[in-house]
């Protein structure tokens, strides 16, 4: 008798090891080899990560599902090009966890987003996008500009951010909190250490109008105004060996 | 329900819901500051009123051992009661996003209230809730039935949807405090995911146990989708969810892939997830139902052994369809829209095999609803992996990708395949569940049918033409040689087909909170005499009894 | 040997190939194999058998 349950155990077992063997080498052989892409990609030495402000910006971004109505991603078309900007390469995303391509326009891509319009525009917007595009449909998200901020926590952003490949430096890690504030208040000594760890070209501003006052509008907008720009590869002419015939 | 259980059983849930309310109050301590800490307070008080609940029935008598000369149908109860409670919850909450699209300004300025963070409790809801409890109830039925042994224990199935629910809720209020990963259709943070694989676990090693106690050699295939279902979601779910939290007091974490290859992955995941979770495991519901209720074998059963390892098979590649055109390398495009194409033949074998089964009872579809819902659901699986191919290939995914067509696409499956091959399953199984000589009432079951056929259909039209709109307003040249339109151009063009849409999910609404109310009615109406099937017992001869004793 | 880019796509398209016509036999050869009509057509039946007999091996 123990022998026919065995018999029947391992007919079952048999079956659940052929459908794993035969459902994973699908995405075993797509997905493994883009584990060494790097080799084919365009290095862009010069991208910078993501500031502790645009960080949490970006944060802020995922945690009100934005993605779900707007993609990052420029694809290979003339249409798309034209209306976007150039399209996008998988070096620009390269510190991007999770990424955030998208599947869906509702609303228009905005991978080339940075600087095209004023933080003055974006908080206006954010407030009440029918006070600037009357046929939006977009929730309003005045509260952003009401809400304070949390800044105590994002060393560990940085720290986790590290651990997962971003190349985030002790120095960045222990001022991450500084530098939120510095990052949206020019005038303050904090600024100075922001441009120094990120490099001359980082944005320092009052992104919400209100320097005095580190609010989530501040970092929403930091992360809209850097979309786009933590590198300059896209713009280059050489299209990169990314485009295969 | 507690005085189901053995005794060693109920000592065994407080164990398990005691650990469970440990872990609870360390998650409500640790992150106090934090929604994770509002996470471990809902762990903590589902917990404490598990204990109550047990506590409270402690002392009943143990139950007879007479119980195991019948199936163990309760859990089986209980799910669907709870799938239907979803459906109604997401499928409200889904019409509800679906005006905020045409009328934006009713969010109330509150940040729970905005379309992103409303829409996964939709999607979760609809997806999870109501098609994950579905196929977990109906699985525990159709795994009893085929190997003619009853669920090893009682305590298992309740584990296992209790977990499941649990998980359900944990996604649901993260979604409304700003929770999420932002993976689509794998939204829930890392806790919520490493619970989730322990009740997965559970859930895998009972099918397993059922399946081993067995009473006939060949494994029915219905088993092998459900099995599938079960083996394949766990593998999406661990490798898409791998992720760095930032502490162990917080909810958030950081995804362990970036940019293209998490693109890749979470693409792999989520296809995969339309084709094990909304798929595979509804075809396991098909293959026992459909036969059953329209009282004829499958046509081919040779066919659907092929097309299970076909869709088994080819769908695990197609996920790169979701990036044509973008970052991805185009090797990796081009093998997913083959891939895709080629899926077609196992689909369609499968539809119409489903189809062909009906040859002969086609008289039964006319006057009976509930067989008439499968066949719609059969016809809608083919019309949408048709359309999934098609749209899977390159020049055609250029104008039919980021728009509204992708979302006819997936309401035609979601609204017409999965959702109505459950409600056909929920409307056989419930008479036969609670000995009932019928549904309450057939003419509601009748009024269900059509309001989820008009409700669909209106909903897939509307999207069909607002996406070929937009896409086709997106690349429109004019003379100059410049874009002819706008953005906002688009948007404004597709304000009638957001209203007619949302009519549509209405319609559908509807039909599911009449049809929850027909099981409500059916449910408290008196059960009939002799209705119980005399076969509709497991075998409980000789050979099956001494492994009959679970946890005794 | 250092595994690059190029040697993975390349064995991912080629083994892919391979492996697709080898389990396209393999699962026709199951289901076409003489000996396993008979459980398969018992299989289909027994769900609607309302009052069947227990299996006993």
């Amino acid at each position: 008798m123990f022998g026919f349950h065995y018999r029947l155990e391992s007919k079952s077992i048999g079956l659940v090891l052929a459908i794993v063997g035969v459902a994973s080498i699908g995405g075993i052989v797509e997905i493994a080899p883009l584990f060494t892409i790097h080799q084919t990609v365009e290095a862009a030495p010069n991208m910078r990560v993501y500031t502790p402000l645009e960080l949490a910006g970006r944060n802020i971004y995922i945690r009100e599902g934005c993605y779900a109505c707007h993609s990052q991603m420029i694809r290979t078309l003339r249409d798309e090009v034209e209306r976007y900007g150039p399209y996008s390469l998988a070096v620009e995303s390269k510190y991007d966890h999770p990424h955030l391509w998208g599947s869906k326009r509702t609303g228009p891509d905005l991978a080339r987003l940075g600087e095209k319009y004023s933080d003055e525009w974006h908080v206006a917007h954010m407030i009440n996008p029918r006070a600037v595009v009357p046929e939006s449909v977009m929730p309003a998200y005045a509260w952003l500009a009401r809400t304070e901020l949390r800044t105590d926590d994002l060393g560990d952003h940085l720290n986790a951010e590290r651990r997962v490949g971003v190349p985030y430096t002790d120095d960045m890690i222990a001022n991450a909190t500084a530098d939120a504030y510095g990052q949206a208040a020019p005038d303050s000594p904090a600024a100075d250490g922001v441009t120094k760890r990120y490099g001359k070209a980082t944005t320092v501003r009052a992104f919400d109008g209100k320097p005095n006052e580190l609010t989530e509008m501040d970092a929403l907008v930091a992360y809209l105004q850097i979309l786009g720009r933590l590198t300059d590869a896209a713009h280059k002419p050489v299209a990169t060996a990314e485009k295969q015939p | 329900m507690i005085a189901q259980l053995t005794k060693s059983e109920r000592q065994s849930a407080l164990v398990i819901l005691l650990a469970l309310a440990v872990v609870g109050l360390a998650m409500a301590a640790g992150g106090r500051h934090d929604p994770f800490g509002v996470h471990g307070a809902i762990v903590l008080l589902a917990a404490i009123l598990g204990i109550f609940g047990v506590i409270s029935g402690y002392y009943a008598p143990e139950p007879s051992p007479d119980r195991l000369d019948s199936y163990y149908d309760s859990p089986t109860k209980f799910g669907i009661i709870v799938a239907m409670v979803w459906a109604v919850i997401g499928m409200a909450v889904g019409d509800w996003v679906a005006w905020l699209l045409a009328y934006p300004e009713w969010t109330f300025d509150a940040a729970w209230a905005s379309f992103g963070r409303l829409r996964p409790v939709h999607t979760s809801g609809v997806i999870f809730g109501f098609g994950g409890n579905a196929l977990i109830a109906t699985s525990f039925y159709v795994m009893q039935r085929t190997t003619r042994a009853r669920l090893p224990d009682q305590l298992t199935p309740w584990f296992v949807l209790f977990g499941y629910n649990l998980f359900c809720i944990i996604a649901a209020t993260g979604y409304l405090m700003g929770v999420t990963q932002s993976r689509e259709y794998a939204e829930p943070e890392w806790y919520a995911d490493i619970w989730l694989v322990i009740v997965w676990v559970t859930y895998f090693i009972l099918y397993m146990r059922v399946l081993a106690r067995r009473q006939e050699p060949h494994i029915y295939v219905a088993n092998w989708y459900y099995l599938a279902f079960i083996l394949v979601v766990a593998m999406l779910h661990i490798v898409n969810n791998l992720a760095m939290p930032i502490s162990w007091g917080s909810a958030k974490s950081y995804s362990l892939f970036s940019g293209v290859q998490d693109a890749m992955t979470q693409w792999w995941y989520g296809h995969n997830a339309v084709a094990f979770f909304l798929t595979s495991g509804f075809l396991g519901m098909m293959y026992y139902y459909m036969p059953k209720r329209a009282g004829r074998p499958i046509y081919s059963y040779r066919m659907s052994i092929i097309s299970f390892w076909g869709i088994t098979f080819f769908y695990m590649w197609a996920g790169s369809h979701h990036l044509h055109y973008t970052a991805l390398p185009q090797w990796v495009q081009s093998l997913g829209m083959t891939f895709s194409v080629m899926l077609l033949v196992p689909s369609w074998v499968s539809a119409g095999n489903a189809l062909m089964t009906l040859n002969g009872a086609w008289h039964k579809v006319r006057d009976d609803a509930t067989l008439r819902f499968m066949m719609v659901a059969a016809v809608f699986y083919g019309l949408t992996t048709f359309e999934g191919s098609f749209m899977a290939i390159r020049p055609v995914n250029s104008l039919s990708h980021y728009t509204d067509w992708t979302i006819g696409h997936v309401h035609a499956g979601a609204l017409g395949w999965v959702a109505m091959i459950t409600f056909g399953a929920i409307y056989a199984s419930v008479p036969w569940l609670w000995k009932r000589e019928s549904m309450y009432s057939a003419k509601l079951v009748e009024v269900h049918f059509w309001l989820a056929l008009a409700g669909t259909v209106i909903y897939v039209f509307a999207m069909w033409n607002s996406g070929i709109i937009q896409g086709l307003m997106w690349r429109t040249y004019n003379e100059s040689g410049t874009l002819a339109y706008s953005f906002v151009d688009s948007l404004v063009a597709m304000h009638p087909y957001y209203i007619a849409r949302a009519v549509g999910g209405a319609f559908f609404l509807l039909g599911a909170i009449i049809g929850f109310y027909n099981i409500l009615m059916t449910i408290r109406s008196a059960p009939s005499v002799e209705t119980q099937n005399a076969a509709d017992f497991p075998v409980t001869g000789p050979a099956a009894a001494p492994a009959l004793q679970p946890g005794e | 040997m250092t595994i690059t880019h190029d040697l993975l796509v390349w064995l991912s398209k080629s083994f892919g190939l391979f492996y697709l016509i080898g389990l396209s036999l393999i699962v026709l050869v199951y289901t076409y194999w003489p000996a396993n009509q008979k459980p398969f057509e018992h299989a289909a039946q027994a769900i609607l058998d309302d009052d069947d007999k227990p299996y006993r091996g």
